[in-house]
């Protein structure tokens, strides 16, 4: 289980995140939502160990900042926004990256697989020789999402859960490949491990997280299952503007639709 | 469903985009090309004494009673040519290591020690100790001797890459642009300090100076290679365990540190190496320039830009080339000699100047 308390961020002295209480347990997919700037980001690198915080950050039981990076790194793995390589290395050499810390979970003797196979499971199948810089922005994030998905390949090691930090993994990616994704995800939560994802997408969010954590001006608004939290009242304040949540009578997913005109 | 036969992507080779078998075969056949230069440098220059000759003389003549050595040869090969071998593969590939690991460091192929300051800074040092341990720094260099030299050119080069650092990276992430211009402005600095040492200098101590500026290997001695060897050793030994974690470091320094890697100790650790091996290089050998961008650039052409590869191949290749440099130099214009520093930087320069070219549009300032 992953617990945030009262964790606020200073940045140059400015406040940007403020008071957040957050928890996830294993099984579960947590989604951070909010307009841009709301601190989303942020708050998952206070979380990740990137940026000084004060509150309080535990993880299995133990705190953050006690941790060192090598101890963290066996608990959870981070896929962030964007990232950019300075020189030409391969999609496969980057995706090994990921067991460059050593505890990927694996059985004894299959970590040379892996790569491949995170590569097929973000349906990059026959990717592994093309040279990262040359892929196109959704094909990147891909790769990262494999190279991650190697460095916590058993979603639970020696008895303890582990955990998927994901900052927009859908952001650049069409239709298709946001439900592989975010299917790997789920996969994930089911076999016992948890996922922390900042979605913009919010019928994505409704269709697959568990709890969503709403950020509003670096504090949290709402909090709940989606159910709960995706309402018209609510979402029209947090993000400004006019829209219709629905829930249709067969399921019990919400969805949202924007309306045209702004506020 | 869509047939998978057909249009299911072909079978994954299970090595492609692995280069570490190429990378395998290259650093073998630079281990040659090492052994190759070796006997050639050994063997030329401006004496027509034989090196095969000594060398063969020597395996024999580890049997008792065989001493058929011209000793006029064999001193040319044992106390002339053979410092300056080892100095030249010592100091060769301390300077192209070093390049491959400030390029990993700052995240930028175009970092390299001469390029942005750090021997300029390490020269600074020793130009220091050369001219003002009569004076000023007496004591220091009655303290520490013969490694006054090389720890003063240490210490140059290591505040220079510390300031460096600390200007060019913000949050993590370093600015080629800032790095440049901190360079040049550092550079600057330095070689006026340098030129004001220079400048109250007596006619001995400028004779000495003088190759600071142009780079040589022609004062190799037994005793150099004794105060500088075991420091450029060590950071060449230590040098490699970085590998991994640059590799890592290449996706920046968050996502190298949520991998497990100890980004803190990791940059330490490097800027600590490369300030030791490119001060005790300056500390020898003066400003040998572009061996330390050139060297990794090609090597990742050929083999990639994993470090766990081209960081011992890149000392393979900085020697060898060091010594090819040096066997020019010296059989140029024999019975004189060309400083190196000359014969890196016109072979080194026009590569530079390819590199730019090749990269039009991708260097991103």
């Amino acid at each position: 289980m992953i617990e945030a308390r009262d964790v606020s961020v200073a940045i140059d002295k400015k406040r940007i995140v403020a008071n957040v209480d957050f928890e996830i347990r294993p099984g579960e997919i947590a989604a951070i939502v909010g307009p841009n700037g709301s601190g989303k980001t942020t708050f998952l690198k206070a979380l990740s160990g990137d940026l000084a915080y004060t509150g309080r950050v535990v993880l299995n039981g133990r705190e953050l900042s006690a941790m060192k990076p090598v101890e963290a790194a066996m608990v959870r793995a981070v896929l962030p926004q964007a990232t950019t390589l300075s020189f030409p290395f391969t999609v496969r050499e980057i995706v090994r990256l990921g067991l460059v810390g050593g505890r990927s979970g694996a059985l004894a003797g299959e970590n040379a697989r892996l790569p491949e196979r995170a590569l097929a499971r973000v349906d990059l199948d026959g990717f592994a020789g093309r040279f990262y810089q040359e892929l196109s922005g959704g094909e990147q994030q891909r790769v990262q999402l494999a190279r991650v998905l190697c460095q916590v390949w058993a979603p639970v090691l020696d008895g303890g859960p582990r955990y998927l930090f994901l900052d927009e993994p859908v952001s650049s990616l069409d239709i298709k490949h946001q439900l592989i994704i975010m299917n790997i995800a789920r996969d994930f939560a089911r076999r016992g491990g948890g996922v922390v994802a900042i979605l913009h997408d919010l019928n994505l969010t409704a269709m697959f997280a568990d709890r969503i954590f709403v950020m509003h001006r670096g504090r949290l608004a709402a909090t709940g299952s989606p159910r709960d939290v995706l309402r018209d009242d609510l979402i029209e304040k947090v993000f400004d503007c006019r829209l219709k949540v629905g829930v249709p009578p067969a399921g019990n997913m919400p969805f949202v639709l924007p309306q045209s005109s702004v506020s | 469903m869509v047939d998978q036969s057909i249009a299911g992507p072909a079978k994954a080779n299970a090595s492609e985009g692995d280069r570490s078998g190429r990378a395998r075969i290259v650093v073998l056949l630079l281990c040659l090309g090492l052994a190759i230069a070796v006997m050639l440098s050994l063997t030329s220059g401006a004496s027509d004494a034989s090196a095969v000759n000594v060398i063969g003389g020597w395996l024999v003549g580890i049997i008792p009673g065989d001493a058929a050595l011209n000793a006029r040869d064999s001193l040319i090969v044992y106390d002339i040519r053979l410092p300056r071998v080892i100095l030249g593969m010592l100091v060769g590939a301390a300077l192209a290591v070093s390049g491959a690991v400030m390029q990993g460091l700052f995240r930028n192929p175009l970092a390299d020690p001469g390029l942005i300051g750090v021997s300029a800074g390490s020269s600074l040092g020793a130009v220091a100790v050369i001219v003002l341990s009569g004076t000023v720094l007496a004591p220091l260099a009655a303290l520490l001797g013969t490694l006054a030299l090389p720890l003063a050119a240490f210490f140059g080069g290591l505040a220079t890459t510390l300031v460096l650092y600390q200007v060019a990276t913000r949050g993590g992430q370093t600015s080629v642009a800032t790095m440049l211009l901190a360079g040049i402005a550092l550079s600057a600095l330095a070689m006026a300090l340098t030129g004001i040492l220079i400048f109250v200098a007596d006619d001995r101590q400028l004779r000495d100076l003088t190759f600071w500026s142009l780079g040589s290997l022609g004062g190799a001695t037994w005793a150099k290679i004794a105060s500088v060897g075991p420091v450029i050793v060590l950071a060449l030994t230590a040098m490699p365990f970085l590998a991994r974690g640059l590799n890592a470091l290449a996706l920046g320094e968050a996502t190298a540190g949520h991998l497990g890697i100890p980004v803190q100790r990791l940059k330490y650790t490097a800027i600590i190496g490369v300030s030791a091996a490119v001060g005790a290089s300056a500390a020898v050998s003066g400003g040998i320039g572009f061996v330390g961008i050139v060297v990794p650039h090609l090597l990742r052409l050929l083999i990639g830009p994993d470090n766990r590869w081209l960081l011992p191949a890149s000392a393979l290749l900085g020697a060898s080339l060091l010594l090819l440099a040096d066997a020019v130099a010296r059989t140029m214009v024999a019975p004189a000699e060309l400083p190196i520093g000359i014969v890196t930087a016109i072979s080194g320069a026009p590569f530079f100047l390819w590199i730019l070219l090749r990269k039009r549009g991708v260097i991103d300032l």
